[in-house]
């Protein structure tokens, strides 16, 4: 199991675009991925679900915590940590 | 059997009734829901999924290249329906014994009620595309072809619960006899697209759907809101008749398109246009109005996730005021509300929306929209005549504040070197019953004002326009109307300043002649509805309308006021057509 905690710092948070580009790389890997609010520890959700993504309400300033196991655990947790970190490009 | 509705624009049409109901779920075919196998089940599942994914691709890929807001939308639905959560969830459901209907319903409500529960707006925005997938999912399911209103393969009735502002945008105006609908007052998006396409159309026939089947006959008689289900001969040899008499009436009344409003004694009436886009006005009306009597902004703020900016705003303003060549043109400024959810300006839902933040009161909130919209339409005010007119006004104190922002506007521009028409006509919408009471003050200080009848009319009734249950209580018509109408006339003439009145009132060929009779020489209107107005005024004198508003100002109530509108209209109808018929005589 590989885990990270990183920082949303887009405006729109884990929302509209930004979500979808997030969900869509999640698909990408084999590894099981969940991700969750870090003040709420109890609602990891399947990261590679749209709908489950857009429930954590992670807006701006949010911490998240992105958790994967399998074979590609450590490139997927790290691909979604980088772009989480970058702003998905949004600044 | 006969049923009774509201008639929201005239004509009797006999035709087939085409059921239009995109938003509901369909329903689980009953048959092989026992004895289906769960591969069977899962398999239609798949199938459904594959055509609903078809769908959404034909409708992206119609939308070509362009960035539109459909297609946001629908790469959205698409994620929703590809999403491997839900998938998952569906599947256990039905291995576990649900139908797949039942498994799709129940994941779909889970996630929506999670999604619901969601502190952000943005998320909770997203469940009303939730429902959307699942009903285009349920449909594909149950092997139903979408429906839409855009190409239509013959004409046909349409009934339906409700149109949406998307359906009216993409009607097919050809193949469309009449509209027939559940729900829906006279001031619903339903009325507003009938009016101003001139189609036929009843409204608030409860259960119609229910009634009718695909193909059924039927005849709709929008001039009294009577629809025939399955008629018997005299019904239609009745019908017929009715009809015969509405077309002659039409076409006396069309022969008035290109008139002036002038009464018989001399008294020029201003006919003017409620816009919302001057690119889609025909040529002949514009040309056949004297100006623009209400130009809505608001569309420009809808369907787009950026607000417009100064540019893009420019640009339409400046196509009115050019289309119009000198004329005026009134541009109302922007009048949202909670009630509208735009992707570009996520509003906080309020309890009461009509009461609450709108209008006037966001923008002196959001000085940002305020000031850029101000700032185009100041730009744009040398392409013509162009009289800025602010919504919502309750108060002389929200005059005076909204005419100090078009000041600093005003020297804002003047720094930046940028040319506008500083002597720009000011004025204020009257649709707040406190205004209107302080007429006489509000006379002294604006340039004019134009009367909202709709709202005007909700907040003096209490009754909420939108809502059937109330549709009783809301009574243009009620005496309480004209007699603050009458006073707002009473304020304006005396100080000499131009009144307008721009609600459905301007348009109704009864309501229109009882304004003349109070001195109101503006009415604006639907393109379709001012042959009908230029028509009475043309035929009536100011001074026997004078007389017809005394006797309604003094009537109890509104079916009284009603009646002695509606039998001097009927009188003029039974005139002009008696003189035709001599006419025809003759020759």
């Amino acid at each position: 199991m590989y885990e990270k905690r990183v920082t949303i710092i887009n405006k729109t948070g884990l929302h509209a675009r930004p979500a979808v580009v997030f969900v869509k790389t999640a698909a990408q890997y084999k590894a099981s991925i969940l991700v969750s609010r870090a003040d709420k520890p109890g609602t990891k959700v399947n990261a590679k679900s749209m709908v489950f993504v857009l429930s954590l309400s992670a807006s701006q300033g949010t911490e998240i915590c992105i958790t994967a196991e399998g074979a590609d655990e450590q490139a997927a947790v790290e691909a979604l940590a980088a772009l989480t970190e970058t702003g998905f490009d949004e600044g | 059997m006969k049923l009774k509705g509201l008639p929201a624009y005239k004509g009797v049409v006999f035709g087939k009734a085409s059921l239009y109901l995109p938003r509901e779920a369909a329903p689980e075919p009953s048959c092989n829901s026992q004895t289906e196998s769960t591969e069977e089940k899962v398999l239609r599942y798949e199938t459904a999924l594959r055509r609903a994914d078809t769908e959404i691709e034909k409708i992206v890929c119609a939308a070509g290249k362009d960035d539109t807001e459909q297609k946001k939308i629908m790469c959205a639905h698409r994620m929703i329906l590809e999403d491997v959560a839900m998938d998952e969830m569906i599947r256990n459901a039905i291995t576990r014994g649900k139908s797949a209907a039942n498994a799709i319903c129940e994941t779909y409500e889970t996630f929506i009620a999670l999604l619901q529960d969601a502190e952000n707006q943005f998320t909770q925005e997203r469940v009303s595309d939730m429902r959307d997938v699942r009903s285009r999912l349920l449909r594909c399911l149950s092997g139903e072809e979408e429906q839409s209103l855009s190409h239509l393969p013959e004409p046909v009735i349409i009934v339906t619960k409700e149109l949406y502002p998307s359906d009216t945008v993409t009607i097919d105006r050809e193949n469309v006899l009449a509209i027939v609908t559940e729900t829906g007052g006279i001031t619903s998006h339903t009325a507003i697209l009938a009016r101003s396409y001139g189609i036929p159309t009843v409204l608030s026939v409860p259960h119609i759907t229910e009634y009718l089947s695909e193909g059924d006959e039927l005849i709709v008689d929008a001039v009294t809101g009577c629809l025939y289900l399955d008629p018997t001969q005299e019904e239609i040899t009745a019908c017929r008749k009715q009809q015969a008499a509405y077309q002659k009436e039409k076409n006396v009344i069309n022969t008035y398109a290109a008139a002036e409003g002038k009464t018989p004694d001399g008294i020029r009436i201003q006919i003017e246009m409620n816009i919302s886009n001057a690119d889609t006005v025909r040529e002949e009306d514009a040309a056949h109005s004297d100006g623009v009597g209400l130009m809505r902004s608001e569309f420009l703020f809808m369907d787009r996730e950026q607000l417009p900016d100064e540019e893009t705003q420019l640009a339409h303003y400046r196509a009115a005021l050019e289309k119009w060549r000198g004329k005026p043109v009134i541009l109302r400024t922007v009048d949202i509300g909670g009630d509208k959810q735009l992707p570009c300006l996520p509003l906080k839902k309020e309890e009461n929306p009509f009461l609450g933040k709108r209008a006037l009161r966001l923008c002196f909130d959001r000085t940002d929209i305020f000031r850029t919209q101000l700032r185009a339409a100041l730009r744009a005010s040398v392409y013509g005549e162009l009289w800025l007119m602010f919504p919502m006004v309750s108060s002389m104190d929200d005059w005076h504040r909204a005419k100090g922002f078009v000041q600093t506007v005003m020297e804002e521009l003047a720094e930046e070197h940028i040319h506008f028409n500083p002597a720009i006509k000011l004025g204020i919408m009257i649709e707040v019953p406190s205004i209107a009471i302080m007429a006489d003050q509000a006379a002294r200080e604006v340039d004019f004002a134009s009367v909202g009848t709709n709202d005007l009319c909700q907040y003096l009734m209490a009754a909420d326009r939108m809502n059937p249950e109330v549709s009783a209580y809301y009574q243009t018509f009620n005496p309480a109307m004209f007699r603050i109408l009458r006073y707002l006339a009473q304020c304006f003439t005396r100080e000499k300043k131009p009144l307008g009145v721009c609600g459905e009132m301007g348009g109704d060929p009864r309501t229109a002649l009882a304004l003349v009779g109070m001195g109101i020489h503006m009415l604006s209107m639907n393109a379709s509805a001012m042959p009908g107005v230029k028509r009475v005024i043309n035929n009536i004198t100011a001074e026997e309308a004078r007389q017809i508003t005394d006797a309604i100002c003094e009537a109890r109530t509104a079916e009284e006021a009603e009646a002695v509108l509606t039998v001097r209209l009927a009188a003029l109808s039974e005139a002009e057509l008696a003189e035709r018929r001599s006419d025809e005589e003759v020759f």
